[in-house]
């Protein structure tokens, strides 16, 4: 009874194992990030690049999966020369997926194989693209250009291997250490020369402008000059028309009077005046008696 | 009792599953008979049977899962996608036949260029600085450092779980592919200043065209410069630009101050120069007519009496004159007209006068 049971569970187990190794060697899943191919010891029977339930002849098949998704190679930072013998660092990365897994399996038969040949075109045709352009075509305008000429002619190489190319990219494009410091010197000066020519610049605004008002106000001057000068004229030719037309009456009594004016503004308290005794004042001070006006005295 | 009959009811079924499958083949018919017997004889048998259904109800029920609100799950069958499920309690058929991926749809994912956002101590999260991403070369053959943050979300689920290898790694990658092509047509004045939003939206657009091309299923939601500075070995002689332009227009500003203060002075000199003459011009006129007025009236009284106006007039005003004058009087017949002898006259008595 014991060993019946024991023979029995055994059995079963035997039975479950050999099935289940049969179905996986019959039945097996080809997801959608993948593809495969059927060989017959080793001669190649189809492609699946379908996803789905598939099966195969077991034991005398085989089953060989391949990445169906976009993939990428990174290859390490690398020195190239460029036209005008500048060299630099330049980081890219190649995108590409397996699009016939036959030709990839005779080929590079898996991907660390497809990597190395894939790394090695890819390098080659950006030496020879990068070293037809100068550093500042690398660096600006002709960057995209250039990585799709790269990426033309190693897509045409690579293509034997069942890959497509989708892509060459420089992601990092930098100048040796070494250069660096003296880039950066350079970016010093061109500092310096802009932040001189910054101040030679406010310097020249600053004349300008002070020039400006220094002239503004000299003429400003100027102007008042001229119509104050023309003003004082008009008063001055205005009096004297005057003074004409009412002395014009008796030039004589006007000079009488002017001058008798004139002697009270200038003989002022603490003037000194020298008098001869025969002057006409003095005329009564020797005798009253009356004399005649126009007869000086002996 | 309730044991009895339970069994009773058991054997029963049984036997007329036995008539039933008779024809089914014997193995069966062993099983079927045998292994209630083998489950009550040995408690071993009993504790297998637990453990296989277990097993089951496990492989029955991981299935269940749960896709939250924003997210999609993705449904394989034998690695082909069937369908996409919503938010809500999900349930698929059991591995190997079926299998689903939640991806979450809504959620801003974060890529960060040039720096990394760390967590110090479970504080708040402080700014590593990674030099080798952020240098960069500019059109002008300069180097920038510079910070970008790129936000963005899964817009196809399916694409995202399967058409690239990697795809956030591909974001990141081609993040820097954008950038650097864009900087490497700026120059470094523009990157820092005006060309900025520039930058970004020609960054963004390249980036999204490379993610397209790419397949990913990313969408760009935005892209940031967070900070285009010159690098550190050269940000004296950019911060000396920054004070020289500062000085350009103090420089400036200065001038315009003294000019400010110069012309309203002048124009207020002129207007007093003016306003001066003006009242010059005025006075002269009012002055000689006063004058005029004064001398016509003199004149008409004088005319009346000449003779005796004018003595009157002229005594008048010599006596006014010499009141206050120092006088000195000479004979001239004593002195023979010479006045020299008298000199100095000043020193000698004010009020002595000289007679003969």
């Amino acid at each position: 009874m014991k060993t019946k049971v024991i023979a029995i569970i055994i059995g079963t187990v035997v039975v479950v194992i050999v099935a289940l190794i049969v179905l996986n060697q019959t039945v097996f899943t080809v997801d959608v990030t993948k593809q495969a191919i059927i060989t017959q010891f080793g001669e190649y029977i189809r492609t699946i690049d379908e996803p789905g339930l598939n099966f195969k002849i077991p034991f005398i098949q085989a089953v060989n999966f391949f990445e169906k998704r976009i993939l990428v190679s990174d290859a390490p930072p690398a020195e190239y020369l460029t036209l005008d013998k500048k060299r630099l660092v330049i980081d890219s990365y190649t995108r590409w997926r397996i699009i016939n897994p036959l030709q990839f399996y005779k080929t590079v038969r898996n991907e660390l194989g497809a990597l190395a040949r894939l790394d090695g075109i890819v390098f080659s045709e950006l030496r020879t693209e990068l070293a037809a352009h100068t550093f500042k075509e690398i660096i600006g305008a002709q960057r995209e250009p250039i990585m799709e000429t790269v990426a033309q002619r190693s897509s045409v190489i690579v293509s034997e291997f069942g890959i497509e190319l989708i892509d060459v990219r420089i992601r990092r494009a930098d100048l040796p250490s070494e250069v660096q410091d003296s880039v950066y010197a350079r970016m010093v000066a061109e500092r310096d020369r802009i932040a001189k020519l910054y101040r030679a610049e406010g310097e020249e605004k600053a004349r300008i402008i002070r020039a400006e008002a220094d002239k503004e106000a000299v003429i400003i001057l100027a102007d008042a000059y001229k119509v104050s000068k023309t003003l004082r004229g008009e008063g001055d030719a205005a009096a004297t028309e005057i003074y004409a037309k009412a002395f014009e009456k008796d030039p004589e009594f006007y000079s009488f009077l002017r001058s008798l004016e004139a002697y009270e503004k200038f003989l002022l308290k603490g003037t000194t005046l020298v008098l001869g005794s025969d002057s006409e004042l003095f005329k009564y001070l020797e005798g009253p008696e009356a004399e005649e006006p126009d007869k000086p005295k002996e | 009792m309730n044991l009895g009959s339970s069994e009773k009811r058991a054997v029963k079924r049984y036997k007329n599953r036995k008539d039933l499958e008779l024809k089914g083949g014997t193995k069966v018919i062993i099983q079927r008979v045998k292994l209630p017997r083998i489950l009550r004889i040995w408690g071993r048998g009993k504790i297998i049977g637990i453990a296989v259904g277990i097993v089951v109800v496990i492989w029955l029920l991981a299935p269940i899962y749960i896709v939250g609100p924003g997210e999609v799950g993705v449904v394989r069958q034998f690695g082909r996608e069937v369908r996409q499920t919503s938010p809500g309690l999900n349930y698929h058929i059991p591995w190997p036949i079926q299998r689903a991926d939640v991806v979450n749809m809504a959620q801003i994912r974060r890529a960060e260029i040039g720096f990394r956002t760390v967590e110090v101590q479970g504080k708040q999260s402080a700014h590593e600085r990674v030099l080798a991403e952020a240098l960069m070369l500019t059109g002008d053959e300069n180097i920038a450092d510079i910070q970008v943050l790129v936000q963005y979300r899964v817009k196809d689920a399916s694409q995202f779980l399967f058409k690239v290898r990697e795809p956030e790694k591909a974001l990141w990658s081609a993040t820097e592919v954008a950038l650097r092509g864009v900087i490497g047509k700026n120059t470094i004045d523009d990157a820092m200043t005006v060309g900025r939003p520039l930058v970004e939206a020609d960054t963004l657009l390249f980036l999204q065209r490379l993610l397209d091309d790419y397949q990913t299923g990313l969408h760009v939601v935005e892209l940031k410069l967070l900070v285009v500075d010159p690098p550190d070995a050269v940000k004296d002689a950019f911060h000396e630009v920054v004070r020289a332009l500062e000085d350009k227009e103090r420089l400036v500003r200065e001038a315009e101050g003294y000019a400010a203060d110069l012309v309203p002075k002048a124009r207020g000199d002129a207007e007093k120069e003016i306003k001066a003459a003006e009242a010059y011009m005025k006075e002269r006129g009012l002055r000689a007519e006063g004058d005029a007025a004064k001398f016509l009236e003199v004149l008409e009284e004088y005319l009346k009496a000449p003779v005796v106006t004018r003595e009157r007039l002229y005594l008048e005003t010599i006596e006014r004159v010499l009141a206050d004058v120092e006088k000195f009087i000479i004979d001239p017949q004593v002195s023979g007209g010479n006045l020299l002898q008298f000199l100095p006259l000043t020193g000698i008595e004010p009020k002595e006068e000289v007679k003969e």
